[in-house]
């Protein structure tokens, strides 16, 4: 198409790289996501049953919690990007490219998902708690059939938000090598002024975001009653 | 059979040492098929009291027994199976928004075939006389076909005991007459032991046979109904009874000053009380002709309380005092409560 290669001349003389940069962000967020999104439930569903009133009521364990949740949220995540690279080494073999960049995703987005859930959870009515309760359903019940089954549609939400922040993380990633869309805009159209590829990478972004938001509302509206 | 004894539990408002007792030393026992009712005002203590029964609030000290099995000494998972033999209902009904009717009444339901599980669901869906309702959700449903639902769930595994936590107080007056009418019915069909907790003596009035009062943690009165409408000894116990009848009206119109509260001199103005079962002497006209006097009636209240009447009225007494205190000696040796209001000289 030689319209295209008037318009994106610099896009489109580095197409291949320009793909593999999007499979390497998919990558990232695809790996890290599933990750963060075993780690960050657990965890919230922890905060949930064991903070004061809870379930499973369990000071210290809460207080244990909350506060590391606390201390990596607070960190900002390009200094937690190189901060963890020794751990990224010992985890992963390497702290750079796709490989290198999980480690510091899932430190930096686990938190945010765990207050994500634990938000999530704390809008399911305290009585239906008690009603799963009177009925004999044991706590771990209650997790699974009364916390997890009433607050799908707003877990939905916290997914669709912690995979759109993470978007906003891997890009940032690519400072440190670890490739992906964010890299290969900086590289191009950011260091060598490539106007047009850093349009087009915004384009794919602001487009990935949309996508992702479309679903989640719709999968949370679909279980909404 | 349900036993409470000496049952203290306390709530720490904050992290200081003030603890305040919820439930400070109550003994209660409910023998099976009772509909017991324990009333009092919101704080009283009685939601707490109720759920010390099934352990969703353990209590600091005392015994729970219910069969004769003590019931703060089982082990998790027996008491988890415990409570399936003890259904409770809630004010908010506390249905799964995310489950159909359906889903809802077989939520509690385990070990059974799918076959199983729908044929109890709908038997128990036809009892509460809602199973056309079976796949709605419960956003869709009124707030009385939510407490049948409820009630359904809380049949689901057979219990021999229902608890009932406010179940009528979201309702409007004619729903909450049908869901205690349920209530009624099933305890006459399945012989179930029903626990009722309300700040509406209408309630009670209604269904119970016996009641407690309890206020700040204690139960300050306690016997069949009846007894404690037509003769309540405790202030609490008789604020309750007032709100329900509308002899208390006369408070109000003396407090606005209203005409019809006027007394001219030597007028008296009383509330007859009646604490027997039988009202049916015509006492009113009776004590007029008898001595003499103008007995004026600004308000009269009877109603019918487990299966008995109970009430009064607010007189005015008009004549020479004396005879005004002979016909007040002779309702008080007919068995009701003279209580002056108003005393415009002697």
């Amino acid at each position: 198409m030689p319209e295209l290669k008037i318009l994106l001349p610099n896009l489109m003389k580095r197409l291949p790289e320009f793909w593999k940069a999007c499979g390497d962000t998919l990558l990232m967020e695809a790996w890290s996501g599933v990750i963060i999104f075993i780690f960050g439930l657990i965890f919230g569903i922890i905060l949930t049953v064991t903070k004061p009133g809870g379930i499973m009521e369990n000071r210290p364990v809460y207080q244990v919690l909350d506060k590391i949740i606390n201390l990596f949220r607070s960190i900002p995540f390009i200094i937690l990007l190189t901060a963890l690279m020794p751990l990224s080494r010992w985890i992963m073999g390497t702290a750079i490219y796709v490989r290198g960049v999980i480690v510091p995703l899932v430190f930096g987005a686990t938190p945010f998902f765990s207050r994500q859930v634990e938000s999530a959870l704390a809008q399911t009515d305290k009585g239906l708690v008690e009603a799963a309760l009177s009925m004999g359903s044991s706590p771990f019940e209650v997790i699974f059939r009364v916390y997890l089954r009433e607050s799908l549609a707003p877990i939905i939400r916290a997914i669709t938000i912690t995979i759109i922040s993470l978007l906003g993380l891997t890009a940032m990633a690519g400072a440190v090598g670890a490739g992906g869309l964010g890299d290969f805009a900086i590289r191009y159209g950011h260091d060598r002024n490539m106007i047009d590829i850093t349009w087009v990478v915004v384009a794919v972004l602001v487009l990935g975001v949309s996508v992702v938001q479309w679903i989640g509302e719709m999968l949370a509206r679909k279980n909404t009653h | 059979m349900i036993e409470l004894e000496h049952i203290v539990k306390k709530f720490h408002a904050d992290k200081k040492d003030t603890a305040i007792h919820a439930v400070n030393d109550v003994s209660l026992t409910i023998n099976d098929g009772d509909i017991y009712g324990i009333i009092g005002f919101s704080g009283a203590g009685k939601s707490t009291l109720v759920r010390c029964i099934n352990l969703l609030e353990r209590p600091d000290s005392g015994s729970v027994k219910i069969d004769s099995v003590e019931m703060t000494k089982l082990k998790p998972r027996e008491l988890y199976k415990a409570r399936t033999k003890i259904g409770m209902i809630f004010q908010q009904f506390n249905l799964m928004p995310s489950r159909t009717v359906f889903q809802n009444v077989a939520y509690p339901l385990k070990n059974m075939t799918k076959d199983e599980i729908k044929k109890r669901v709908r038997d128990l869906l036809a009892l509460v006389e809602i199973s056309e309702k079976e796949n709605a959700y419960p956003s869709e449903l009124s707030g009385g076909q939510k407490q049948r639902v409820a009630i359904a769930r809380a049949l689901a595994n057979d219990p021999t005991i229902l608890l009932c936590d406010e179940a009528t107080s979201a309702l409007d007056p004619q729903t909450t007459g049908s869901i205690l009418q349920l209530l009624k019915d099933l305890n006459k069909q399945l012989g179930l032991t029903i626990v009722v907790i309300t700040h509406e003596m209408e309630v009670v009035k209604n269904i119970c046979l016996k009641a407690a009062v309890m206020d700040a943690g204690k139960i300050i009165e306690r016997g069949d109904v009846f007894t404690i409408f037509s003769d309540p000894q405790h202030t609490v116990t008789r604020n309750f009874v007032r709100t329900t009848s509308n002899l208390s009206k006369i408070e109000t119109l003396i407090k606005d000053d209203s005409p019809m509260v006027q007394l001219k001199p030597g007028e008296l103005m009383a509330r007859l009380v009646y604490i027997h079962a039988d009202v049916s002497e015509p006492l009113i006209s009776f004590a007029s002709r008898e001595f003499d006097i103008e007995i004026n009636i600004i308000l009269a209240d009877v109603e019918i309380v487990a299966g008995a009447m109970v009430g009064g009225t607010v007189v005015i007494f008009n004549g020479p005092r004396e005879r005004i205190n002979r016909a007040i000696d002779y309702y008080k040796s007919k068995d009701i409560r003279v209580e002056v209001i108003k005393d415009a000289g002697a």
